[in-house]
């Protein structure tokens, strides 16, 4: 069998589907040997040649990542079919949600106190609007997600998104 | 392409097919024709045959939540080539990670509220106090702005998270150079990475958790769809109510500074006076 970059054997990729694999193999770099079960994986989600566009799409240093992801998404999807990495989504946003609610009501018990310990009421009043502005409100505006939500039913804006989006910093 | 004689049109999946949408059209209740966008992400991420394969293990009840979750991980994957829904459970975690620091934040705060109250609610007897050891305040709130700032400046070296090495390969290469990515990404994304199980190990992580999760209710937090990826960026700008902190800090210093001031100036008033008597002597006795 043709070895794949510098080393003898094939990379997973094309083991996996028994073909020669070649010097310029878009997958051996991403797909060691060693590593079966993660093209495997990838392989019975996506497909191969889904993530050969993929990968064609993005830069070369970006493959990397965009491997580790689709594995990632992969492995998510395989153990749970229904939800896949979604449902680790859904979850964290609980999560986030939580910790406002609980950030509200200490920030609400602070405030209380500290307007007890000011002396004067102008004080109090001047205190109580900033911690409850940037207290509990700060957070809130960061709570805030710039993105849709998988339950949500809003028509998907193809006319709004950005193409190679987290290429442009 | 419509069927003949009927009203209704093919769904979108089958128009990208060009072929016949039938009555029993599988994907035709989540691909409506008015949006081609949705089946040409799914169909570029996953391809028809395998969505038909997920759809085909599960149960009637579960197809609906099986294609909403597939369709949106097709548009995430759209938006952010690279990381698809990855990208979104690193912003999250991050938020996850900021709250709790500020909750943690608060809640010591708040302690020490609770701790000065309680003193401040014993008998005034100075007495007692010196008895326990502690000097009476001149000023109830000096207890409190003395410790506030060491507190807050322990907080942010604790919020940052640490750094990992590990990629999800497992590689040496910890730190993604792509650029595209700022600091604190790198920091989040290397933590999210190292959180996966080694591949060969195949340990339990947090997936595990998703196979007992109930359809989450309707969010009524804001939701956007990202516009722009520049859009992300004053998420983290505006992660900071400590501004609150910094104002009442920058008050306390400013004041310490003045008094300071007034010292100093006094202290150098003096000093003139009593060069000024010392020159004077000093002529006195050269005449001499």
């Amino acid at each position: 069998m043709a070895s794949s970059s510098y080393s003898n054997s094939p990379c997973a990729a094309c083991k996996f589907l028994r073909r020669k694999c070649m010097p310029d193999c878009i997958f051996a770099p991403y797909f060691p040997p060693e590593e079966p079960q993660k093209f495997a994986n990838v392989h019975k989600i996506f497909g191969a040649s889904n993530v050969s566009k993929l990968l064609n799409e993005v830069l070369p240093h970006q493959r990397e990542d965009a491997v580790n992801s689709l594995a990632y998404e992969a492995e998510a999807r395989i153990k749970d079919p229904v939800y896949g990495c979604v449902g680790a989504i859904s979850v964290l946003q609980r999560h986030v949600l939580r910790l406002q609610k609980e950030l509200e009501a200490t920030n609400a018990d602070l405030m209380r106190y500290a307007c007890n310990d000011m002396p004067s009421s102008t004080t109090n009043s001047q205190y109580g609007r900033r911690m409850g502005h940037e207290g509990a409100g700060s957070f809130g505006q960061t709570s805030g997600l710039y993105y849709s939500s998988p339950w949500n039913n809003e028509p998907y804006d193809q006319d709004s998104q950005e193409r190679g989006g987290d290429g442009n910093m | 392409m419509t069927l003949k004689g009927g009203t209704s049109q093919a769904c979108a999946a089958c128009k990208y097919q060009r072929r016949r949408c039938s009555a029993e059209c599988p994907l035709s209740p989540y691909f409506p024709p008015e949006q081609p966008k949705l089946f040409q992400n799914a169909h570029k991420l996953f391809g028809v045959s395998n969505i038909l394969k997920i759809l085909k293990n599960l149960e009637p009840g579960q197809k609906n939540e099986a294609m909403r979750s597939i369709i949106y991980q097709a548009n995430m994957r759209d938006k952010f080539p690279v990381y698809g829904c990855c990208w979104i459970i690193c912003q999250l975690k991050y938020q996850v990670l900021q709250a709790e620091e500020e909750l943690n934040a608060v809640q010591a705060q708040l302690e020490m509220y609770r701790q000065h109250h309680q003193i401040s609610s014993m008998p005034d007897d100075g007495t007692s106090q010196l008895e326990l050891g502690m000097a009476p305040p001149s000023n109830g709130l000096s207890l409190f702005n003395h410790t506030t700032p060491q507190h807050y400046n322990a907080v942010p070296a604790a919020a940052l998270p640490v750094p990992q090495q590990q990629s999800y390969s497992n590689s040496s290469k910890g730190v993604y150079t792509s650029g595209y990515m700022d600091a604190k990404d790198i920091n989040v994304a290397n933590s999210f990475w190292a959180q996966q199980p080694n591949y060969a190990n195949n340990n339990n992580n947090s997936m595990a958790i998703q196979s007992q999760l109930v359809v989450p209710q309707q969010q009524t937090i804001q939701q956007e769809v990202v516009q722009d990826y520049d859009e992300l960026h004053p998420f983290f700008d505006t992660i900071d109510d400590r501004q609150s902190y910094i104002d009442s800090k920058e008050a306390y210093e400013s004041s310490s500074e003045e008094s300071l001031k007034d010292t100093t100036q006094s202290t150098e008033h003096v000093a003139e006076n009593e060069l000024k008597n010392a020159a004077a002597r000093f002529s006195l006795t050269s005449v001499n």
